[in-house]
């Protein structure tokens, strides 16, 4: 029968109190439903089999646990049931191919990690869900024979502790009819838990002792976080306690506490600022005690000092490695946390902020709402390690992490010498209060410091950037025929596709582009008008919504694009083949077809998802020449003539309109072809073309997203560039004023634009660029958002001058265009949407995600180049011309054209900084050099030495010197 | 995100039932014989609901009389129906809502026309709920409808089918109910043919089908249990009568 209905006697009460957010305690009362068909999913179970039942689709449950499993010198072969902490803490090793096969992960367990952190939770399913390292969930609490019922007096975690005891008794007695039973046993890092399971008879142990068991344990037991603290109670506390959730619950809703994501400066580890809803500007949060043990990108509460400490941002630049590189991590517990060298830093400020009246109001975190840990990437600083040779006995060092942010933190290794050359991954465990660093473990190494993969992997991790192989459920939804895939295979929607194959379309791209997502066409209609198409690959017939495949795109967002490396978002199979508008060949592709006058105004526009054969891939260059030659007469020319034509009067529509033309110090890296050392640094020049294709793909976007946003006013993906508060030029301004140079008006996108045209220097031709680089800098970014999120006029584009803006064009590298055209395909009644896509929280999800994983990516792909730059600078040192950008009282930034590189000169490494002189309203630096006197002011062009060095840590940084 | 998982990998629920598994459900018929026509208390898991019926009786109000019988349904809800007391709403839409779409289904199940210048009036009382609200009414008036004597072609019986991306699951509690959007189906009688069909969110109609089908299914179910709690009580009417 199709319907079962479940008995009287199998249904449990769940009865308890819980607070609200409100602060009451209410008393929920819920149904749990026993029963007797859950497996114990064990290959050599007989009974369980047989009990089984089917899910929605028919499909019976396969049991993962291996008929010959896990087996350790000591133990024989053996089944593992994990406890909660051993989950939480040790993730990593659960991971680990090396060891911890055949695992079950009682239900209780899973719903306890979930309650503690959703990531860690995320992993443990993803181990549940393939099949390689035999994890199995067992839902004890739905069976009846391993039911626990809370006795009066319990605590929930006691009582679910014993619930985990019951599942691992239950095994071994259900095992037990089994022939040749492997053992069961129950992995702890709870000492009471550990000893009732003795007294109950249960085979128990600590993770640390269970994994000392392995042959080669000594590399695992490093990945083991620390079981206690690593050092002896009754230390000296520190940091100050946080407050209790209450206070801060209660402060918050008074209004004297503030909640805000801490943002440590790039340039100085000691100063943080914290954007809060009750204060237009941010609020600083100076120094270590201040900061109290949280990490750049916590979401911290916050207590405003008293008025006596409020004060200017801080203007200097520290660097932890700098400052106080010279404890021992051994015994740096219970040190004072701010040293005498950090005290100089902070007093001399302090007495800066009291000569100026521009002070701002500081704060001190009081409490942690949310932890931004992830996994950190560096090296062991080689002076903490102090042994040698590795004796194989535990030692405290100290690992560097690549992100100036993040503080050193604390691991323990038995091999610490072993490591001091790699790159290393590190996770962070707990930051006690009586510590000064937090404590972490290792995880992994990737490679020798500088190598290639070492360090491209390590850009990889830094930036979150998802780059293992696709999952096996993820490729098992591509087309089966593979690279044989045709045109029509099994497509019950191929009849609403319209046949383009006799349009004349091509497609221009960057050199050696595999995965051509768009391709164009034009051609004169009888009444003067033109027909112009836009053909993007039509990704979402491969990829559709809620499959394993999309869930890895969405994850991933974007492509990312390294130097020597591209990320994809989607398998190649799609990128680079199937949907690729490759030529003369047959491709599914989703259009938009206009109908354009003569000065490019739109009469008409049609979608439609279609079929077609690109006749030709171009170039950029090539594309220019074929049109350049008089000789071409050819129909196909005729229309990229067309297409340039309209192109140029659709860019100086929106120039009129008010679309900015910004400028960041792009570069490209020219590798040898065959060794892929960089060989040398080019700026990336412009053709015609590019502009050609760049007008009509901003058409593209524009026509889609007002189309979708008819469709779906509340859920339609759209991207928005919000107008920079003119704050943000407040110094640029100035800086331009004592420059004798003209103001840059904020009135609008348009006035900005004509104002930055006005600044040129005669002498100097860069200047403007350079100028629009820093203008750059103070504009928002722009991000992706549900309509719903924001009334319409704030959908505008600020930096394109556009009222409503998407992206649809590149749906194989951004996954934003997929979700645009899974709603496109919506909107026309081509296939229905699916449910995550006009659903606003999910599609707010969606967008959280895509905004962080786009800035990621533009970042690793910057961090690639720079790391390029620096190993190629290795063996050319030379003198460069460069821009000073910003001044410190203890240094300047300076950005070098030549490169597309920005660094710090230290004044320490120069000049005696005792010397020099800050003085603020003039952005002047007055330092003395050789006896003499010299002053550096924004904007001066200035000679420096740029030579790449790799200091005493081991890390390889840019180092410019005056020349 | 909820706090739990919804429907696991494993194919479990978040209170333990598989996707085709209807809650525990009590039905008692002449439950408040001293003080109504006719009387019926239904509970689907935790959802309780009690459902009076007096009538067929002279209306109140002439524009009540026509020549058919004249249903009027009105719905309260506890205030201690809920984990949290609500305050007391008067004319709340929702179950404003409810109650003419009751009225609209009952008037196609009784035959009213055998009782014109009538009125029948059902007052529901909602006890607990835990989701399924509706259906878990349907079926309370239709055993206290049945327990007036009043005429009726058949059953109507109803329960509610949530969808957890293509998976249907059947009688949905309230955790499910505000996670997923969910249908409410209701048959008369052990046909295939549907009566009534309410859904408050936005679904894609291809995942209907599949809703509707364990929806039906599960309607008779409900059907069967409501026939033996009204045969089990008319065996037993007629055995204290026989004495």
């Amino acid at each position: 029968m199709l319907v079962k209905r479940a008995s009287a006697q199998s249904v449990n009460h769940k009865v308890f109190v819980r607070s609200t957010k409100a602060g009451n305690a209410v008393k929920v009362y819920r149904e749990q439903y026993l029963r007797d068909d859950i497996p114990c999913g064990s290959q050599l179970c007989t009974l369980c089999a047989e009990i089984s039942v089917p899910d929605a689709k028919g499909d019976f449950p396969v049991p993962v646990l291996s008929s010959a499993p896990n087996s350790t010198t000591k133990r024989g072969p053996h089944y593992v049931v994990i406890d909660t902490n051993v989950a939480l803490k040790a993730i990593d090793l659960l991971e680990h191919p090396g060891c911890l096969y055949d695992v079950i992960v009682p239900q209780i367990v899973l719903e306890e990690v979930r309650n503690r952190s959703l990531p860690i939770y995320a992993r443990l399913r993803a181990l549940t869900a393939g099949h390689d390292k035999r994890f199995y969930v067992f839902h004890n609490e739905f069976r009846s024979e391993t039911h626990v019922e809370r006795t009066p007096g319990e605590s929930i975690n006691d009582r679910n502790d014993r619930a985990i005891r019951r599942v691992a008794k239950w095994y071994s007695e259900h095992l037990a009819k089994v022939k040749k039973a492997p053992q069961v046993l129950l992995l702890t890092n709870d000492k009471k838990n550990l000893e009732l399971a003795h007294k109950d008879g249960i085979n128990a142990s600590t993770l640390h002792s269970y994994i000392a068991e392995y042959k080669d344990s000594g590399d695992l037991l490093d990945i083991i976080p620390a079981e206690e603290s690593f050092t002896k109670e009754s230390q000296t506390q520190i940091y100050p306690n946080y407050y209790s959730s209450s206070q801060i619950l209660a402060g918050i809703k008074n209004g004297f506490l503030h909640q805000g994501k801490l943002q440590i400066s790039r340039y100085n580890y000691l100063e943080a600022s914290v954007h809060t809803e009750a204060y237009p500007k941010p609020l600083l949060v100076i120094g270590r005690e201040s900061m109290n043990r949280a990490f750049d990108g916590d979401k911290v509460v916050l207590e405003i000092l008293p008025k006596s400490k409020w004060r200017s941002p801080l203007n200097n630049i520290a660097d932890e490695e700098n400052v106080d590189a010279n404890i021992a991590a051994e015994n740096d517990d219970g040190q004072a946390i701010v040293t005498d060298e950090e005290r100089s830093i902070l007093a001399k400020d302090a007495l800066n902020a009291q000569h100026h009246e521009k002070v701002q109001p500081t704060a001190r975190v009081v409490g942690i709402m949310k932890r931004n840990w992830r996994f950190y990437v560096g090296q062991v600083a080689p002076e903490s390690v102090n042994d040698k040779i590795d004796s194989g006995a535990l030692r405290s060092v100290f690992f560097v992490p690549l992100d100036k942010r993040i503080p050193r933190i604390r691991i323990r290794s038995r091999k610490p010498q072993a490591l001091v050359d790699q790159r290393i991954v590190v996770a962070i465990d707990d930051w006690p209060v009586y510590s000064r660093s937090p404590q972490g473990h290792f995880v992994r190494a990737l490679g020798e410091i500088e190598s290639k993969s070492a360090e491209t992997e390590a850009i990889l991790l830094e930036h979150d950037i998802e780059y293992r192989p696709f999952p096996k459920a993820a490729l098992d939804c591509l087309p089966q025929e593979g690279h044989d895939w045709k045109p029509g295979m099994n497509d019950p929607l191929f009849e609403k596709r319209r046949d383009l194959r006799d349009l004349l379309i091509c497609s221009i791209d960057p050199p050696r582009c595999q995965d051509i997502d768009d391709a164009l066409h034009a051609r004169e209609l009888p009444n003067g008008n033109y027909q112009v198409g836009v053909h993007i690959a039509d990704v979402t017939h491969f990829v559709k919504a809620s499959t394993p495949l999309d869930a890895e795109g969405a994850l991933r967002g974007t492509s990312t694009y390294l130097v020597d490396k591209r990320i994809d978002m989607l398998p190649t199979l799609l990128g680079t083949d199937l949907c690729s508008l490759r030529p003369d060949v047959e491709r599914y592709a989703f259009s938009v077809l206009w109908e354009l006058d003569q000065n490019a105004n739109i009469v008409s526009v049609e979608f439609t998802k279609s079929l077609i054969r690109s006749r030709y891939a171009f170039e950029y260059e090539e594309a220019q020449a074929r049109i350049d030659d008089a000789s071409q007469q050819d129909d196909l020319t005729k229309g990229m003539r067309a297409l340039l034509k309209l192109s140029k009067k659709l860019k100086q529509k929106r120039l009129d309109a008010g679309a900015l033309n910004l400028s960041s110090p792009e570069v490209k890296v020219m590798t040898d072809s065959e060794t892929s050392d960089p060989s040398s640094v080019e700026l990336k020049n412009v053709v015609d073309t590019m502009s050609l294709v760049e007008e009509f793909m901003l058409l593209a976007n524009i026509t889609v997203a007002r189309k979708i946003y008819d469709a779906y006013p509340q859920t339609a993906m759209l991207r928005r560039h919000a107008a920079p508060p003119a704050t943000n030029f407040d110094i640029l301004n100035d800086q331009l004023r004592l420059r004798g140079q003209p103001q840059i008006d904020l009135e609008s996108s348009k006035t900005l634009a004509d104002s930055l045209d006005r600044i040129q220097d005669p002498n100097d031709p860069y200047f403007n660029t350079l100028v629009r680089i820093m203008a750059t800098r103070c504009m928002m970014a722009a991000e992706y958002f549900a309509a719903g999120n924001f009334a319409q006029p704030e959908f505008r584009h600020y930096g394109l001058a556009s009222e409503i803006y998407t992206h649809f064009t590149s749906p194989i590298r951004r996954y934003a265009d997929i979700v645009a055209h899974r709603q496109l395909a919506g909107a026309i009644g081509y296939e229905s949407l699916h449910a995550s896509h006009y659903m606003k929280n999910k599609l707010d999800g969606i967008c959280d995600n895509i905004n962080m994983r786009h800035r990621n990516a533009q970042l690793a792909g910057r961090a690639s180049i720079e790391y390029y730059v620096g190993q190629m600078l290795k063996d050319n040192e030379s003198l460069q011309e460069g821009y000073v950008i910003r001044v410190f009282s203890n240094g300047f930034g300076v950005l070098v054209p030549r490169f597309g590189l920005e660094s710090v000169v230290y004044l320490q490494d120069i000049c005696n900084p005792d010397e020099a002189e800050l003085d603020e309203d003039t952005y002047t630096l007055k330092i003395m050099q050789d006896g003499k006197s010299r002053s550096i002011t924004v904007f001066d062009t200035i000679k420096v030495f740029v030579k790449s060095v790799k200091d005493n840590k081991g890390k390889r940084q840019v180092k410019m010197l005056l020349g | 995100m909820s706090r739990f998982e919804i429907y696991s990998p494993e194919g479990l629920r978040a209170d333990g039932r598989r996707w085709n598994e209807l809650r525990h459900i009590k039905c008692g018929i002449n439950t408040h014989s001293k003080s109504a026509d006719g009387s019926a208390v239904v509970e689907m898991g935790a959802s309780k609901v009690v459902c009076i019926v007096q009538g067929p009786q002279e209306p109140e109000t002439r524009s009540r009389v026509r020549e058919k019988a004249t249903l009027s349904v009105s719905v309260t809800v506890a205030p201690f129906s809920t984990t949290e007391r609500s305050k007391h709403v008067t004319n709340d839409r929702r179950l404003q809502e409810m109650s003419a779409n009751l009225q609209n289904l009952f008037e196609e199940a009784v035959l009213t026309h055998l009782h014109p210048r009538t009125e029948i009036v059902c007052s529901l009382t909602v006890i607990a709920q835990d989701g399924g609200l509706l259906s878990c009414c349907i079926n309370a008036m239709t055993l206290a409808l049945i327990d007036a004597g009043l005429p009726m072609y058949e059953y109507v019986s109803a329960c509610s089918v949530a969808l957890f991306d293509q998976t249907p699951l059947l009688d949905p509690n309230n955790v499910e109910e505000t996670e997923l959007a969910s249908v409410t189906v209701g048959i008369v009688g052990e046909t295939d043919k549907i009566s009534l069909l309410i859904l408050e969110r936005r679904l894609g109609l291809d995942r209907l089908p599949p809703a509707l089908e364990l929806g039906v299914e599960g309607c008779k179910v409900l059907r069967q249990v409501m026939d033996k709690e009204v045969r089990r009580h008319g065996a037993m009417r007629l055995a204290s009568r026989a004495e």
